[in-house]
């Protein structure tokens, strides 16, 4: 499997209750997951604790060949090869869509930085925006934008925190199947949660419901 | 649930936070020490007029500051009349102006030769009973300090104001209330945080000041600690006097807590509509703007006016090499302390954001240390423990360099940088560091990348507002400077003191146009933030 996660439990500091109890899922190259759940139910932390965000008091994950999470070990966000496009995209407001492209292109020369981000710019279908600032851009841009510039740096695994939950109705079942071709295309392994089933239902191969917690479905 | 992390961030964070509690354990350790025959003297005869005088002082500056700066806010918030634009931030600038240089101005005006007293004498030949025009006493130091400080109420009660809704003074008003009932039936109430809040900064402004009643001859606790520590050379007294001191403003703090109360007004929904002002007409619009422009010309006005005759009177008599030489340490000295302060208070609060644990609470309380403690007490802390230092590591002499006189301004005026820049740290919020780091970038890479960019506003206006502090701070400067330092507020000290007022007119009007600048920074930040 090139994603296990095993056993996760996790507690936020000043809560008595675990947030996440005994999380176990396991996901092949290129598939994309949904965990899914009502509000509080702890899906979004989950993420987080798989972009190494939040830590986990027990329980441990492998993504690839590489531990990145144990009792013994925790590898710093910055050093898991983890893609996250957040729930309110949180592009730099002083970079240009360019420049939010390339920011995780930190170790490449300057020519292959600029043909990254044309390339990206042509996949997320924004080329002509390159050079304008987040705010100058529609909601639905600017999901682009943060979906570009985290799997620019080819991240191992792509997490989408509830990617629709800013899009009005009709836009969003645009912006879904523009998601899939995209994440097709690049084709590249994500997990994303959402509180809608429609979402899962359209994107993913595999989904998870959660419910306090604790996972209540597979399938 | 997240590891404590030892990381660079981490230990600078210690390091500041130490250095601001170990001069003031020293202060400590030496009021359990036994006292002295003159603490005895002291106690008997002169520790209850400090008290009092201190009390009475505060407690009428409080009531005084509440009403100007309540009224006013309230005014300049619901209603319409002319001049409202104009005075809505024009009444904050009785700050640029410290205290010290408006009690120096006032006295100058109101003496026997000053203005006031020379237009009754010369122009309507009235000769005025002198102990009507005497300022210099416990109710003229109330009046000047009611004057130069009500804008710390003025200005947080306003901006809460303005992000009232309007659906609550129409709810009042559909439940039968009319403009007065409004006022202290909703208003009074809702404002009862920010109040407290404003008129906190006020006590510990007034329990800080030593220009003013050291000028005015009135004792309290900062003359008291002075006079003992200086003119009786008794250091143990003045530490005794400092401890009390720290007490009183430790119980002002708690009580500010409890006062407080339990209730925050605010409101989470960000579609709040605001207050919409009632315009006011006939006698109604006259009296508002009279009361609000009487302030206005009281506060700043007419001693900005009095200050710019008196600079064309005394220019002649001004050494201007020395002059220039006073106007570059006192820029010099701000700049290089608020750039310090910036970069601790940075260090601090991105600490406390990342790792957020007790350890970095108690940090980020510890930098407000300095800013409740009075100068009189942070002078004595700092020459206890430099002379300290000095003794234990011979060969140095930090006490009599100007080192002793920056750290002070550090332990001071930290709170002041701090708490703007853990605001602004608030505001973005952590997503954008996340998006950062699960880019992979680290924190520090981070801050520099991302978090310095969008801070850039709060963090000008935190320099500006630290700058402004020290450019203006007086009894610090005054005690602790090495020999023969001048800055532009020790030779405003001097001049008053030599009964040269005009003479102290150009430095006092330097001081208040750079504070006067600072504070347009920091309203036009304000404004395009709330925009």
């Amino acid at each position: 499997m090139f994603i296990e996660v095993k056993n996760i439990y996790f507690k936020y500091k000043n809560s008595k209750k675990d947030t996440i109890i005994d999380f176990n899922m396991e996901l092949s190259k290129g598939e994309i997951l949904a965990i899914i759940g009502e509000s509080g139910s702890g899906k979004s932390t989950m993420l987080r604790i798989i972009a190494g965000l939040e830590e986990a008091y027990r329980g441990s994950m492998v993504i690839g060949d590489k531990k990145i999470f144990s009792d013994k070990m925790f590898i710093e966000p910055e050093n898991r090869g983890v893609g996250m496009v957040f729930q309110d995209y949180a592009l730099f407001p002083h970079m240009t869509v360019k420049k939010n492209i390339q920011y995780g292109l930190k170790k490449k020369s300057k020519d292959e930085k600029e043909k990254i981000a044309i390339e990206m710019l042509q996949l997320v279908n924004l080329l002509e925006h390159k050079d304008k600032y987040p705010y100058e851009l529609s909601g639905g841009q600017q999901q682009r934008v943060a979906i570009a510039r985290a799997i620019a740096p080819k991240p191992s695994v792509l997490l989408l925190d509830e990617p629709f939950s800013n899009l009005d109705a009709n836009l969003r079942e645009r912006i879904r199947d523009e998601i899939k071709v995209i994440l097709k295309k690049a084709g590249i392994t994500s997990i994303f949660v959402t509180h809608d089933i429609e979402d899962a239902k359209v994107l993913a191969n595999k989904i998870i419901v959660l419910k306090d917690g604790v996972i209540v479905e597979k399938n | 649930m997240k590891k404590l992390k030892f990381n660079g961030w981490a230990v600078l964070s210690t390091i500041i936070s130490l250095m601001i509690v170990l001069p003031n354990l020293d202060i400590i350790i030496h009021l359990f020490q036994k006292p002295n025959e003159t603490w005895f003297h002291i106690k008997e005869y002169l520790l209850k007029d400090y008290i009092t005088a201190s009390i009475i002082i505060v407690t009428f500056t409080i009531i005084f500051t509440v009403i100007i700066g309540v009224t006013l806010a309230w005014l300049i918030s619901a209603y319409d009349f002319p001049f409202r634009k104009f005075l809505r931030w024009s009444l904050i600038l009785p700050l640029a102006i410290p205290p010290y240089i408006g009690a120096y101005t006032y006295a100058g005006m109101m003496s026997y030769t000053g203005v006031v007293q020379r237009f009754f004498r010369n122009t309507l030949s009235i000769e005025v009973n002198q102990k009507y025009f005497d300022i210099m006493s416990i109710e003229g130091t109330i009046f000047i300090f009611t004057l130069f400080l009500f804008p710390y109420v003025y200005m947080v009660t306003r901006t809460f104001l303005e992000k009232q809704s309007a659906g609550l003074i129409e709810s009042a008003r559909l439940l039968g209330s009319n403009s007065v009932g409004v006022f202290f039936r909703v208003i009074m109430p809702i404002c009862r945080g920010v109040i407290v809040a404003g008129s906190t900064l006020v006590a510990l402004e007034v329990l800080s000041d030593y220009g003013v009643v050291s000028y005015f001859g009135v004792q309290t606790f900062s003359t008291a600690i002075f006079k003992s520590w200086i003119s009786l050379g008794d250091v143990d007294s003045a530490i005794r006097l400092a401890g009390i001191l720290m007490v009183v403003v430790f119980l002002i703090l708690s009580s500010e807590k409890v006062l407080r109360g339990r209730k925050k007004f605010s409101f989470t929904n960000t579609k709040v509509r605001p207050i919409k002002r009632k315009k006011l007409k006939g006698i109604y619009k006259i009296l508002a703007s009279s009361y609000a422009l009487l302030v206005f010309s009281l506060g700043f006005l007419i001693p900005v006016a009095q200050m710019i005759a008196w600079s064309f009177m005394s220019y002649k008599n001004i050494y201007y090499s020395d002059f220039f030489k006073m106007i570059t340490n006192s820029i010099l000295l701000a700049a290089g302390c608020s750039f310090l302060i910036v970069v601790m208070s940075l260090i601090i609060a991105n600490h406390s954001r990342i790792n957020s644990n007790i350890l970095s609470k108690i940090y980020s309380k510890v930098t407000l240390i300095g800013y409740s403690i009075p100068g009189a007490v942070i002078a004595i802390t700092m020459i206890l423990f430099f002379v300290d230092i000095d003794s234990k590591f011979k060969g140095l002499a930090l006490s009599t360099s100007i080192a002793m006189l920056i750290f002070a301004y550090l332990v001071r005026f930290l709170a002041v940088g701090f708490e703007n820049i853990e605001g602004g740290f608030e505001k973005i919020g952590n997503k954008f560091t996340e998006a950062s780091r699960s880019l992979g970038y680290g924190v520090t890479k981070t801050f520099f990348k991302v978090d310095i960019y969008m801070l850039k506003s709060v963090i000008l206006g935190a320099f500006a507002l630290t700058f402004v502090e020290i450019i203006k701070e007086l009894p610090l400067v005054l005690n602790l400077r090495p020999f023969n330092f001048y800055t532009l507020s020790t030779k405003v000290f001097e001049y008053a003191n030599d009964e040269m007022i005009p003479e102290s007119a150009i430095p006092s009007l330097i001081i208040v146009i750079v504070s006067f600048i600072a504070i347009f920074i920091l309203y036009k930040v304000a404004d395009k933030e709330d925009a």
